[in-house]
């Protein structure tokens, strides 16, 4: 008999008109290896453009590997290896011809801590666009409207030569972002990044995202499911199978997800009876 | 996979059997309230009305409960819905609980004076009612929306009596002055019938959200 306990949604969830979809990361089929040990399992994903993407899960599930997939980050750490097709606008990042300097602009990504360099303010943000060569003049007005993007300018445009580590947690975490968009990325990954921030700078971070999904994509590794269910447009759940390599178990409208979710799985975890 | 939220679902347990609580209540006043006018019997009408108050402190407990378990839980999918559609539920039972006084305070005025007619369809029409009341309980228990939908689909029996005895009070009423005041008490009394066929029908609905995630009007 049904009850209250095992009861899923039954209902389809509502579909999107295809003419409007514009996938600007495609992975499909990836699979991913540290040596023998594979912590991917065929997973595929579709990342619209000018949305916010959450992958969410039980640690040790592969949300942050799949999200270092995106732009090679793996390629820093020797013996690993990834298979499968990861397309940015139709081309494989994974693919070994491809520029990694390049991909990573045009991939950025928002680290979990903070990461500052032990530089100035201004000096963090104008690193990216000095070593691509840009004009002092570029530069300066990158670094001015990279700084107004994350909410930072009126902040710190009196003292951008102060070191950066005089900051705060929560406008360190906005000016690494500074930083990311300084090189006018296309794509922003971020992994958990407001785990070390303060409810305040958390919903700071928030904030921004919902104004730079306009002109960027995002795709965001969180713990917070209630973050999730707030800041995202669409949601995947993963999960470890049963040799331990991370899958997706469920991908959709961050609505669906968290009011409709179709798999059990994924009910059980976001209502937290998972473990 | 083990449940890792024990307490979580003891407050989900106990607002349930809350819910089921009140319903009890209020399907018992529903039927007192009728037997208060059938049987003349205005002790019986005086207790329906006052046990009333049971039912609204009852009502203001499982909101509290609900909103407390919102706050602290933060609740999402088949959780957030249930409690949602408690805090629904517990309402429509409460309006219920107000029919029944409406039923109750009829019969206290009818009780003494002549009796208009003898009472065939109004009896039908609230054995109907009540049964929903009792049955709509029971979808809620079991969680079972195709019961709840059929519940629902008798929302027309009833609604059929009532235009039936509408017609045959406001007869009565062109036939007679005298038969203005009885008939119009009548009246209001089967709008109390026909509002709580129509509030497990708002029930009926709760059950298939929750269900379904997707809110449907049945009637």
């Amino acid at each position: 008999m049904m009850t209250w306990a095992n009861m899923q949604a039954d209902v389809a969830a509502p579909t999107t008109h295809e003419a409007e979809i514009e996938i600007k990361l495609d992975a499909r089929h990836v699979n991913f290896f540290y040596g023998d040990f594979q912590a991917l399992q065929d997973a595929s994903l579709a990342v619209q453009a000018r949305k916010i993407t959450a992958l969410i899960g039980p640690s040790g599930c592969g949300k942050t590997t799949f999200l270092r997939i995106f732009n090679r980050m793996h390629d820093l750490t020797p013996g690993t290896r990834a298979t499968g097709e990861v397309l940015l606008d139709g081309h494989n990042v994974l693919s070994p011809d491809i520029d990694v300097i390049n991909l990573r602009r045009q991939v950025g990504m928002l680290f979990q801590r903070a990461n500052p360099f032990p530089k100035s303010i201004y000096d963090n943000v104008a690193y990216g666009p000095h070593i691509l060569g840009w004009s002092k003049q570029q530069i300066s007005e990158i670094v001015e409207e990279s700084l107004k993007d994350t909410g930072l300018w009126e902040e710190v445009k009196d003292r951008l030569q102060r070191s950066a580590l005089n900051l705060s947690g929560g406008q360190q975490q906005r000016l690494c972002l500074a930083r990311a968009l300084a090189v006018k990325p296309e794509v922003i990954l971020m992994d958990e990044p407001a785990s070390a921030l303060d409810p305040i700078a958390t919903l700071r971070i928030e904030e921004l995202m919902q104004e730079l999904k306009k002109r960027y994509t995002i795709v965001i590794v969180t713990h917070n499911m209630q973050q999730s269910a707030r800041v995202s447009d669409f949601t995947a759940f993963m999960l470890m199978n049963e040799r331990r390599a991370g899958e997706v178990i469920e991908f959709g409208p961050t609505d669906d997800i968290f009011n409709r979710p179709k798999d059990s799985r994924t009910e059980d975890y976001i209502t937290g009876r998972f473990g | 996979m083990a449940t890792t939220r024990t307490l979580f679902d003891q407050e989900l347990a106990e607002l349930k059997s809350g819910v089921i609580r009140m319903g009890s209540m209020v399907e018992q006043a529903i039927a007192e309230s009728m037997r208060a006018l059938v049987d003349r019997n205005n002790a019986l009408a005086k207790e329906v009305i006052a046990r009333d108050q049971e039912v609204n402190e009852l009502h203001r407990q499982l909101r509290e409960r609900a909103f407390m378990i919102m706050a602290t839980q933060q609740p999402v999918a088949r959780d957030l819905r249930l409690i949602v559609s408690f805090q629904h539920m517990v309402l429509e039972l409460e309006r219920m609980g107000d029919h029944a006084v409406g039923i109750a305070r009829a019969a206290l005025r009818l009780n003494d004076l002549p009796q208009l007619k003898p009472y065939i369809d109004l009896p039908r029409m609230a054995e109907i009612t009540e049964s929903q009341v009792h049955e709509i309980l029971g979808a809620v228990i079991e969680a079972d929306q195709d019961r709840a939908r059929a519940i629902a689909e008798r929302d027309d029996d009833v609604d059929v009596l009532y235009h039936k005895i509408w017609d045959e009070l406001v007869g009565f009423m062109v036939q007679d002055p005298a038969n203005v005041q009885r008939a119009a008490i009548l009246l209001f009394l089967a709008k109390d019938l026909e509002r709580i066929a129509d509030r497990v029908t708002n029930i009926a609905e709760d059950v298939v959200f929750l269900h379904t995630g997707r809110i449907v009007e049945l009637s």
